[in-house]
C-alpha cells in the first residue's frame, strides 16, 4: 500500500527553515507576472520577500 | 542542459488504462486530434489534454489519426503492449520506441503545477510531497498556498499579509 502512495506524489515541495522553498520532480512553474511557464526539474522560490531576482531565491534571507 | 530543455516539452497523460505522450516540438499543427475529440484534446485550456474527456478506445483512435509523433500512447499494462498490432498506428512501439520498457516507477504522468501568483503566495497543486522543516505530509490532488511576502503569521502558508503590508514582486 504504501508504494502506492508513493507513486501518486509527482514532485517534492520542500520549506527549509528560515530558508527558501525548494522545489523538486515534476512540475510546472507558471510566473504569472512574467507569463513564463516552465519545467525546471529543480527550483529555489524566495520566502522572505527580499529576493532581487524574485520569485527565485538569491540568499538576500542570510542578510540583515 | 540541452536534455533538460528536450524534457520541458515532453508531456504524459493518463486516464489509468493508457497513457497518451505529447511531443510538443514534433507537432505540425495538422489538428486531426481537436478536430475529432474536442473532449479531450483542447489547445484553448490547460492542460489541454484531458483524460476523462472520451473513453479510452476513443482517445486510441484520436490518437492514431496523428500524422507525427506528437502524440502517441501506449497501454498502462505492459503486456498488452508487447502484443500490439501494426494497425495501431501511433503506438509508441511504432512512432516512438525509445519509450518502450520504461520503468513504469518513473513515469512522470500528471506535473504538479506551482503558480507565482502577481504581489502573492506560491500556490502549488496537484499530487505531492510537502516537507515542512522536515515533516513530510503527501497532499494528494489538492492545493496549498506558500507565503512569499515573507509577513505571513502562519508559515509557511500564505494568510493574506501581503496585501496588509504591499508586498510586491
Amino acid at each position: 500500500m504504501e508504494e502506492k502512495k508513493e507513486n501518486r506524489t509527482e514532485a517534492l515541495i520542500k520549506v527549509i527553515e528560515a530558508g527558501p522553498l525548494k522545489i523538486t520532480g515534476n512540475f510546472i512553474i507558471k510566473d504569472l507576472k512574467k507569463g513564463e511557464e516552465t519545467s525546471p526539474g529543480e527550483i529555489w522560490l524566495c520566502r522572505c520577500g527580499k529576493s532581487a531576482n524574485k520569485p527565485y531565491c538569491d540568499g538576500s534571507h542570510n542578510k540583515k | 542542459m540541452e536534455r533538460d530543455k528536450s524534457l520541458s516539452y515532453e508531456r504524459k497523460y493518463t486516464n489509468g488504462e493508457i497513457t497518451v505522450y505529447w511531443k510538443q516540438d514534433a507537432c505540425v499543427h495538422a489538428s486531426y486530434c481537436y478536430r475529432e475529440l474536442i473532449e479531450v484534446f483542447d489547445p484553448g485550456r490547460r492542460p489541454w489534454v484531458d483524460m476523462k474527456g472520451a473513453p479510452t478506445e476513443r482517445i486510441i483512435e484520436t490518437v492514431n489519426l496523428c500524422p507525427t509523433e506528437a502524440l502517441t500512447w501506449k497501454w498502462n499494462d505492459d503486456e498488452k503492449n508487447n502484443s500490439i498490432q501494426p494497425d495501431q498506428t501511433n503506438h509508441i512501439k511504432f512512432r516512438r520506441p525509445e519509450l518502450m520498457n520504461q520503468d513504469p516507477a518513473n513515469m512522470k504522468e500528471n506535473p504538479v503545477s506551482v503558480k507565482v501568483m502577481v504581489d502573492g503566495p506560491i500556490v502549488v497543486k496537484g499530487s505531492f510531497t510537502l516537507d515542512n522543516n522536515g515533516k513530510k505530509k503527501e497532499i494528494i490532488e489538492s492545493l496549498i498556498s506558500i507565503c512569499r511576502c515573507g509577513a505571513s503569521n502562519h508559515q509557511p502558508f500564505c494568510d493574506g499579509q501581503h496585501r496588509k503590508i504591499g508586498f510586491t514582486g
